[in-house]
């Protein structure tokens, strides 16, 4: 098994997948990149047993087809201080010594046999439809925020798709946060839903946003299969129900508040910076045309109050957030001007943007208040 | 530093006592025990009346009831006390410049700098008589240049009493006192130095340092310097609590787990209650089994911030269930809250329902308004309560 293969090309390539490689493995054979050259296209794939992605390359040169697994960090050390030359890989399949020479430079290092790498069976009767690349990193990017960590929760934890022949919807949620998000202009011939974890998003999100192409979205009960340009990932689906979302969605705010967006989301981050650094609570309280933020740390005596103008219709209120929330969800809103809807001190706010800009796209957020008593 | 300070020591008089002769007038003039009422409890307080007959606080309730028969055995109410603690605690804190709660019946004021305004005796003892007018609460103070002489003072003037001790009378007020009157001399200190012949402060402070600190290592030092008149420890503004916890001891020990798990209810209640009440959130629960043969285990869990029944009733008795192994009698159990931190609790949209808040805060308003005992789980009540929680519906605060 031979070929010579640009640095820069295969590193880049190699970052591509790198990241489904965990730091600590119980299975060493996954430190490592699978190489597999076959009919002179290259391909690498990386599996943490959960996720599995693949990226194709064309070397330069090749000879002899055949299938090794290479140490990941050895290897992707050594091209990054590569400048962009020809490396040329030369391997012994019978030993499983890997020589790489490159310039004046050989190294050598010992692969380990293909047979052990997990395999990850092709995908039994997928359903498919294809999203540009825009939309879905978009899709993730506004909810993975809201994801949550509770690993008793594990269907928390990812992102929920679910598929209709009029829409696509996103949603995540942590059980204090939550974020739909809906794209009209994304469709599926039939309705299915699934759970998709966080990890696979992630990787997805950060090659997506360079892209701009289709992707081409395969799934059934279990898996889940993405493929765009040269790169396929598989992920195994979370197994369990998601939560009746639509349920905690409340229908009749009486109360609105509309207000720019960007004042507010300073006004919290400067506000919050004299609440408790653990619990971050402030506490919003809205009379007529104005909102009046506040927060304390008692344990040190700190108080951090702003008043800001905005336009409220409603009863007046006094309702305490937890400012993290706030900022993480004001952060992903792209509006000029967000509306918060509220009915009660101790029933969840939404939090929407004030206009729409892209009549394909609906995003709404919701966050639980926290209980004040006094 | 500063080369002379000024410092008070406020002491409410029997304080238990005297809130429960606040509720109940009938018991002025007489001897009143307060504290558990079976053969295991011991004297949380008593009054001057019952002092007389040898009783002290600490003492088994058993003792001090072969000692005084007639006492007045009142059971005690935690929670009333410390809202008159609040109450006293309030006022100083209106009008002192920096005050440390040092426990729930003793405030150290720093007046240093005082003199220059008010007189600090004038300016003292006016606080007191506000204090006494205002809550009908008989307290003591002394009035000196540390912690440690102030609270020797204080001894000294009560019942219902004021004391100053000028800088240059600190010695001679101290010398002929006994050695018990120095707060860090328990029974134990005591007895090894009158072993060694002590009982005067004097005599104390006349031994050499090195000789007290060979005996008693560096608390020989501290009990020394005490006795010569030397504190230099600040009054700390504000000391906020840790944790939170409460323990029972069984008038019996016990296998019955149900009643075990009701009463961990009932505790969990009570200090989830005061959490909400002071606006903190746990981060830590811990559970405490005490075996008849005193072997304690504990076992502890963290969670995510929170202050709620729901929550920390069903943890607690699981952590109790995992503690509870050998097949052995239980003396005493015991839950305390801790990594707490300033907040309320955040709300979940699948678990808490608007309405249930709503719940716990129609609850938690009756209960600052008629004692957190008016109302509480079913399972959480015993009946010999059901009198008290009547009594004190009666007589609203």
């Amino acid at each position: 098994m031979k070929f010579i293969i640009s640095s820069s090309l295969l590193l880049k390539n190699l970052q591509a997948v790198i990241g489904v490689i965990n730091s600590n493995n119980t299975l060493p054979i996954l430190d490592d990149f699978l190489f597999d050259l076959k009919e002179d296209i290259l391909t690498v794939t990386t599996s943490d047993l959960e996720t599995t992605m693949n990226v194709t390359v064309k070397p330069d040169k090749s000879e002899a087809d055949g299938s090794i697994a290479i140490p990941a960090k050895i290897l992707v050390e050594t091209l990054k201080t590569l400048p962009d030359i020809p490396v040329s890989f030369s391997i012994d399949l019978g030993t499983l010594l890997v020589e790489i020479s490159a310039g004046e430079g050989k190294y050598k290092l010992s692969g380990h046999r293909s047979d052990e790498y997990p395999r990850t069976p092709p995908l039994e009767a997928p359903t498919s439809i294809t999203i540009p690349s825009g939309v879905l990193s978009k899709a993730i990017t506004k909810t993975i925020f809201a994801t949550g960590n509770d690993e008793l929760r594990l269907v928390l934890s990812g992102i929920f798709c679910q598929l209709s022949p009029d829409d696509i919807i996103f949603v995540a949620t942590d059980a204090h946060k939550l974020v739909r998000y809906t794209r009209k202009d994304a469709k599926a011939e039939t309705s299915a839903s699934f759970i998709l974890p966080k990890k696979p998003l992630t990787l997805l999100k950060n090659i997506l946003s360079a892209l701009d192409t289709d992707v081409i979205v395969e799934y059934n009960r279990t898996n889940a299969f993405f493929s765009f340009s040269n790169i396929s990932l598989i992920c195994r689906l979370i197994d369990g129900k998601y939560p009746n979302y639509e349920a905690v969605i409340p229908k009749d705010n009486p109360n609105h508040m509309v207000i720019d967006r960007v004042a507010l989301l300073n006004s919290i981050k400067r506000v919050s910076i004299y609440a408790n650094q653990s619990t971050h609570q402030v506490r919003f309280k809205i009379t007529g045309k104005e909102l009046l933020l506040s927060a304390e740390d008692i344990d040190f005596s700190n108080e951090g109050r702003e008043r800001l103008t905005c336009s409220y219709d409603g009863e007046d209120l006094e309702i305490g957030f937890n400012s993290k929330f706030l900022l993480e969800m004001l952060g992903n809103i792209d509006t000029a001007e967000v509306r918060m809807e509220m009915s009660g001190p101790n029933r969840a706010g939404l939090l929407l943007p004030a206009n729409v800009e892209n009549k394909d796209e609906d995003i709404l957020m919701l966050v639980m208040p926290v209980m004040l008593n006094k | 530093m500063l080369l002379s300070r000024n410092i008070v020591h406020f002491d409410l008089d029997t304080f238990f006592v005297s809130v429960e002769r606040l509720i109940n007038p009938a018991l002025a003039g007489k001897p009143v025990l307060i504290g558990g009422t079976s053969d295991r409890g011991v004297v949380a307080s008593c009054s001057y009346e019952a002092r007389k007959f040898g009783v002290h606080s600490a003492m088994p309730m058993k003792m001090a009831r072969t000692l005084c028969r007639d006492a007045v055995i009142v059971r005690g109410d935690m929670e009333l006390y410390s809202k008159y603690s609040h109450d006293v605690t309030d006022i100083i804190a209106e009008k002192a410049p920096m005050y440390e709660k040092a426990s729930i019946d003793e405030h150290y004021i720093d007046v240093t700098g005082m003199d220059r305004f008010f007189g600090t005796l004038r300016w003292t003892h006016e606080l007191r008589q506000s204090i006494m007018k205002n809550t009908g609460l008989p307290i003591s103070f002394g009035l000196s240049v540390n912690k440690t002489v102030s609270k020797i003072a204080t001894g000294e003037a009560k019942p219902n009493g004021e004391l100053q001790v000028q800088r240059d009378a600190v010695k001679p007020f101290l010398a002929p006192l006994s050695i018990r009157k120095i707060p860090m001399i328990g029974d134990k200190t005591y007895r090894l130095l009158r072993s060694m012949g002590i009982v005067t402060i004097d005599t104390l402070s006349k031994i050499p340092v090195e000789m007290m600190e060979r005996v008693m290592g560096k608390n020989g030092i501290m009990i020394w310097e005490k006795a010569n008149g030397q504190d230099s420890t600040p009054v700390v503004p504000y000391s906020e609590s840790k944790s939170i916890s409460t323990e029972t001891t069984f008038e019996q020990d016990s296998i019955d787990v149900v009643k075990m798990k009701e009463k961990l209810v009932k505790m969990v209640e009570k200090i989830a209650f005061e959490l909400r009440d002071q606006q903190k959130l746990t981060s830590c629960v811990t559970v405490k089994i005490r075996y008849s043969n005193f072997d304690t285990h504990t076992l502890q869990k963290s969670v995510p911030y929170t202050a709620f029944d729901h929550i920390l009733i069903p943890l607690v008795k699981e952590l109790f269930d995992r503690l509870y192994q050998r097949r052995m009698l239980i003396r005493l159990i015991g839950v305390r809250f801790s990594g707490l931190v300033a907040g309320n609790p955040q709300l979940n949209m699948f678990e808490d329902s608007s309405e249930m808040i709503s719940l716990y805060q129609a609850l938690d308003k009756v209960r600052n308004k008629y004692g957190q005992k008016i109302v509480r789980r079913g399972v959480a009540y015993e009946k010999s309560e059901k009198r008290n929680s009547e009594k004190r519906l009666a007589k609203p605060k």
